[in-house]
Order: C-alpha cells, then sequence, then structure tokens
C-alpha cells in the first residue's frame, strides 16, 4: 500500500507492505540504520524513534501506522558536521560503549532534554527506563544529557 | 518456541484506516472474527508476532483521532476518548484534578515509548487482569460508552472485562470514551511489580473517597491482578463507606479488601502473597488520602 509521511524533514511516498514493524521498514527498506532491532518487543527501547514527537518503539509500531505522520530517527537529529547537542555530549562524556543502545537511548534523551527541561534525576530515570543499556553506561548518559542541557 | 515465531515475517493481511466512524461502522459489518482494530498496537503488534491473532484484515483507527480522542469537561464529566495515550492522560490537568489515581497509574503505565502510543481504549479493550488503568476507573466509579452503527450503549468499566483477554465488546461496537464524574473526590493508585519500571503488576490498588467530618463519604476501593478480572473490592468499599475516618479503620478496610480479592498463584506471585499485598497496599492507600485531608 502506499504510505506517505516525512522521514527526517523529508516527505516520501512508498510502497509499504502492512505486514512489518517500523522497525524492520526504517532499517531495511528505508536506509536509517541507527534504528536497531533488539528485543523486538519493546522492552529494550534500541529502536526508539519519534513519531510525531513523541518516543516510540517502532518495534510495536506497525509501518503502515505512520501515514500522515512524521518520523525522526537519530540520523535526524544532528550530523557528523552538526550533532545535536545530546550526540555531542555522548562524545564528551564518553558516554558510548559498545553503541547498540546509543541512537535509541540519544533519540529519547534527545526528547527528554527538549520537553523536560531541568528534570530530576529520578525523573530523568523513569523517563529513560524504557532504554536499556548492556554495558550499563547509564550514568555518562544522564551526564551527558545534563551537559547538553547547560551548553545547547 | 516464541522466539523462531519472531524471525518469520507476519503473515499478510490487508490494512484500511477509515476516514470516518461511518466508514468504520461499513468496514465492521462486513466482516467477521478475521478482522482486528489497531489503536496505538503495542498489544496488538506482538499477537501477531507471536500468531495469537491471524487476521485477514487490520483497521487503523489512527485517522479517527478527532473523533475518538481528546480529553475535556463538560457539565460535572470528564470525558477522556478511546484515542487518548497514556502520556496524554499523564499530562492532562483535567485528569490531575479529579482523578489522581488514574493520573498516577496512566504515568506508570510502560515505558515512556508505550505510554506515547498506547490508548485508554486499547488497554479496555485488550481486557488484561493487570491492566493498570482498569482499578482507578472502577474506583472513580467510571463508565465506557461502546459505539455501534445502530447507536450507543454504556457500561460501567467492570463491565468491559469478562475474563482473562476477554471483553464484552460486542461485534460491530467500539469503544468510544470513558466518562468519568469530575467530582472533588480524593483518590489514589499504587501497585507492586518486579521493578518499578515496564512491569506488569503483580498487585495493583485504587482507592476514592471523600472526607468530611471525620467521616468517609462514598468509598470505593478496587483491585488489579488478583481475579480473572479488574474488581470493586466490595466488602471493603461497603465499610469503609461512611465509617469513622481513623488509621484504624484503614486496617479494617484494608483486611476486608485482601478477603475480596481472589488471587491465583503465577509466575509473578503466589495467592498468598497477593493477598497479604492487597491489604498492605490498601492500607497504605487510605492513610495516605487521610493524612492529605488533614494538610491545609
Amino acid at each position: 500500500m502506499k504510505v506517505k509521511f516525512r522521514l527526517n524533514g523529508e516527505t516520501r511516498t512508498d510502497e509499504i507492505e502492512p505486514n512489518q514493524t517500523l522497525c524492520d521498514y526504517l532499517h531495511d527498506a528505508a536506509g536509517t540504520t541507527s534504528v536497531k532491532k533488539g528485543c523486538d518487543t519493546g522492552e529494550c527501547g534500541a529502536c526508539t524513534v519519534l513519531l510525531d514527537d513523541m518516543p516510540v518503539t517502532s518495534c510495536l509500531v506497525l509501518a503502515p501506522q505512520i501515514d500522515g505522520r512524521e518520523v525522526v530517527t537519530a540520523e535526524g537529529l544532528g550530523s557528523k558536521s552538526s550533532p545535536h547537542p545530546v550526540q555531542r555530549e555522548f562524545v564528551e562524556q564518553d558516554a558510548v560503549q559498545c553503541g547498540y543502545c546509543i541512537p535509541g537511548m540519544i533519540v529519547t534523551l534527545s526528547w527528554i532534554q527538549g520537553h523536560a527541561p531541568g528534570a530530576s534525576d529520578a525523573e530523568i530515570k523513569r523517563l529513560m527506563s524504557g532504554n536499556l543499556c548492556r554495558c550499563t553506561g547509564y550514568l555518562q548518559q544522564i551526564e551527558a544529557l545534563k551537559a547538553a542541557s547547560k551548553t545547547p | 518456541m516464541k522466539s523462531f515465531q519472531y524471525l518469520a515475517p507476519i503473515p499478510a493481511f490487508d490494512y484500511v484506516a477509515p476516514r470516518t466512524t461511518s466508514e468504520l461502522f461499513e468496514i465492521l459489518g462486513g466482516r467477521g472474527k478475521e478482522l482486528q482494530l489497531i489503536a496505538g498496537g503495542t498489544d496488538l503488534t506482538i499477537a501477531l508476532k507471536e500468531r495469537l491473532v491471524t487476521p485477514q484484515i487490520v483497521v487503523d483507527l489512527g485517522r479517527l483521532r478527532k473523533e475518538l480522542g481528546g480529553i475535556s469537561v463538560e457539565g460535572g464529566i470528564l470525558r477522556i476518548g478511546a484515542l487518548a495515550t497514556f502520556s496524554e492522560i499523564e499530562s492532562s490537568p483535567y485528569v490531575a484534578r479529579c482523578s489522581n489515581c488514574l493520573r498516577q497509574a496512566a504515568a506508570n503505565v510502560g515505558t515512556l515509548q508505550i505510554r506515547s502510543i498506547a490508548t485508554l481504549g486499547g488497554n479496555l479493550a485488550t481486557a488484561s487482569p493487570a491492566a493498570d488503568s482498569a482499578p482507578p476507573l472502577i474506583a472513580l466509579g467510571a463508565t465506557v460508552t461502546l459505539l455501534s452503527r445502530s447507536g450507543k450503549r454504556t457500561l460501567p468499566v467492570q463491565g468491559v472485562f469478562t475474563g482473562p483477554k476477554r471483553n464484552g465488546i460486542r461485534q460491530g461496537e467500539i469503544i468510544s470514551c470513558v466518562e468519568i464524574p469530575a467530582n472533588e473526590v480524593r483518590s489514589a493508585w499504587t501497585r507492586a511489580a518486579v521493578r518499578n519500571e515496564n512491569a506488569l503488576s503483580t498487585v495493583s490498588v485504587a482507592v476514592a473517597s471523600t472526607i468530611s467530618g471525620r467521616r468517609f463519604g462514598p468509598s470505593r476501593v478496587a483491585l488489579g491482578a488478583v481475579a480473572p478480572t479488574p474488581i470493586l473490592a466490595e466488602k471493603a468499599s461497603a465499610a469503609m463507606t461512611g465509617s469513622e475516618a481513623t488509621p484504624e479503620q484503614a486496617a479494617r478496610v484494608a483486611a476486608l479488601a485482601a478477603e475480596d480479592a481472589k488471587p491465583i498463584s503465577d509466575i509473578r506471585a503466589s495467592e498468598h502473597y497477593r493477598k497479604r499485598l492487597v491489604s498492605v497496599l490498601t492500607r497504605r492507600l487510605i492513610l495516605q488520602i487521610l493524612s492529605e485531608s488533614m494538610m491545609p
């Protein structure tokens, strides 16, 4: 079926099979390979993207559900030459180890930065609980978020 | 094993996204069991991957957000559209004002990513005994409005739940909204789970009451994950209503709530432990409501 949507600022009309998740579609067909499939059951957050400016686990969204809507992946937040403040601080604060959780983690933390500025540590932890980091780099990631909020 | 099925594609289905409810009822009228509705999709996508459902057609309600979404207060009634997400409920000032227990439960559903897309109507339709929205709604005396081509009917929230993962929604009907009396009621919700975030509730409890002249007014205690469906704790609610608002009475009501609970032992907890949790959590909530009522 034809699905019209915006992906990282670009309007697209794609032929999409409905029996696939948004995660599989974004990673395998749309070329946004930052979107990682981890658990495929909405537990780990590695596939997190913004749908109409809300973080969702794209493995729990059917691809055609994005018709008429806006999707942003980690690629859409910033680039190598012009990174998002959270992306910049992930590098500065050594918040990256194996890397698998990182794109999803950055999508969630960039949302927290924009929508819950000044959140307490407890609130940050509650909001990022849907993103698991098996390397347990959480403290550096929280530091990166705070640093990004100081110098946006 | 589930995990093998995850590797294979979901079996093909047709997908339609009606733009009006009349278009929706046209589609619902023409099909039977092989049809599945999708709202947020956080339950359905997993059911599709696990082959718990194998629909021929999936009907997306997402284009009906104007008609079936939104949160408003009118004529003393808080109306929450079926497609309102838990994030919207969590951050709604209307919900915070008159349905504190529902706000608390909404803020604890799943994770941020799940609350962003999962809907109240979907949570009710899935009819899990552990549905976190149900005990608050039962405690607040909420009703569910079901819409069909021939009109609408209203059920108490308990009426939507007919068994574990079984709902009382008839063929051709959809949940249109939930209505809550917008009263000056004190309410609170809490739960026990294996971890704080992203876990199914082992037990959840909601209490709603008013306190005047050192007595409890009309009161309801509701329980989740301790019976085949979320339940109103009838003995506890009756004993609380009109009784003296004291810590001793909180303990008595809590003991009755444990009697009202009919839990099973399963992977998350034993029957005995669940009953104990009901008593502890119920007492804690009533004490909380009591102490809040004493604040100036």
